[in-house]
């Protein structure tokens, strides 16, 4: 018996806010943690080196993870979700925009959590390449200097908001109209 | 953004700035991007059709970026640049875009 667990639309969604968004959360958190760890005073230069190169590596995934889970969103997510239903099909369940759309109490999740997936998560990608850039680098440099330090911290965090926050209209979303 | 940037004996850390103030350009870019396009000012052409006008206003907001980080770079590399102004600019340049990437403020501006 052929039993299909998983649509390719449904297992594009989970690469997309799973594996991707997902993986990008996470790199996130230990990439703060780690310029709050690392690099105190008094640490040898060689293992200084050593931390800076890891954490130059995370901050390089989490790049790579954020612009691949902009992609797929975008040219491959987004397209299911937006397609227009035919003329007067009643069962909307394949057509999650216009399934949103249908119920006024659920209309904000196009208008308002579906508008800011779209654009949003660009900045934050663009936020963590910058990042990426400066602590591969710089390296050790990023740790030792005090400013460079705060500044790259202060774009990982607002990074970390924001893919938190489109994550949680992400989890909205597909709760009301899941790409089947 | 000349005058905060000179060459001293600190180790130059122009290169960072011009990604960190390059970020915060294309966060504000991705913003005025959406504010044109919401105002029916002006409209980037659609890259790819079954995902809509997301594709152009994304990519164009992206271009901007990666321009204004590379005219930046070009003239910071090598340098120590003052961050105090750069991180101003950074920090208000971010929030400017998310404002304007914020629905609500559409409907207010249009």
């Amino acid at each position: 018996m052929d039993l299909l667990l998983f649509s390719e639309r449904s297992i594009w969604t989970m690469v997309h806010g799973i594996a991707l968004g997902g993986g990008a959360l996470m790199g996130l958190f230990a990439a703060l943690y780690s310029l709050h760890a690392m690099g105190a005073d008094g640490v040898p230069d060689a293992e200084m080196g050593r931390q800076a190169r890891k954490l130059a590596q995370l901050t390089v995934i989490i790049a790579g993870l954020l612009w691949l889970t902009v992609m797929v969103g975008t040219y491959i997510s987004f397209p299911p979700y937006r397609a227009a239903p035919p003329e007067g099909l009643l069962d909307l369940s394949q057509y999650p925009r216009a399934l949103i759309r249908s119920n006024p109490d659920t209309g904000w999740l196009h208008s308002f959590a579906m508008e800011i997936k779209e654009h949003v998560p660009w900045i934050a990608a663009m936020l963590a390449t910058a990042v990426a850039f400066v602590a591969v680098r710089y390296q050790a440099q990023l740790l030792r200097d005090r400013v460079l330090r705060r500044m790259a911290t202060t774009l990982l965090a607002i990074c970390f908001l924001l893919v938190s926050f489109v994550s949680l209209l992400g989890v909205f979303i597909n709760k009301v109209a899941p790409l089947e | 953004m000349e005058s905060t940037a000179y060459r001293n004996d600190a180790s130059p850390n122009g290169a960072a700035l011009a990604a960190f103030l390059g970020a915060g350009i294309g966060a504000f870019a991705m913003g005025f991007v959406i504010i044109l396009n919401e105002l029916g000012v002006f409209t980037p052409p659609t890259l790819y059709a079954p995902s809509g006008g997301v594709t152009g206003r994304t990519a164009l907001a992206a271009a901007l970026w990666l321009i204004a980080w590379a005219v930046l770079h070009h003239r910071w590399k090598g340098r120590h640049v003052a961050p105090g102004r750069v991180a101003v600019w950074m920090t208000v340049l971010i929030a400017l875009g998310l404002v304007l990437s914020f629905p609500p403020v559409w409907a207010l501006i249009s």
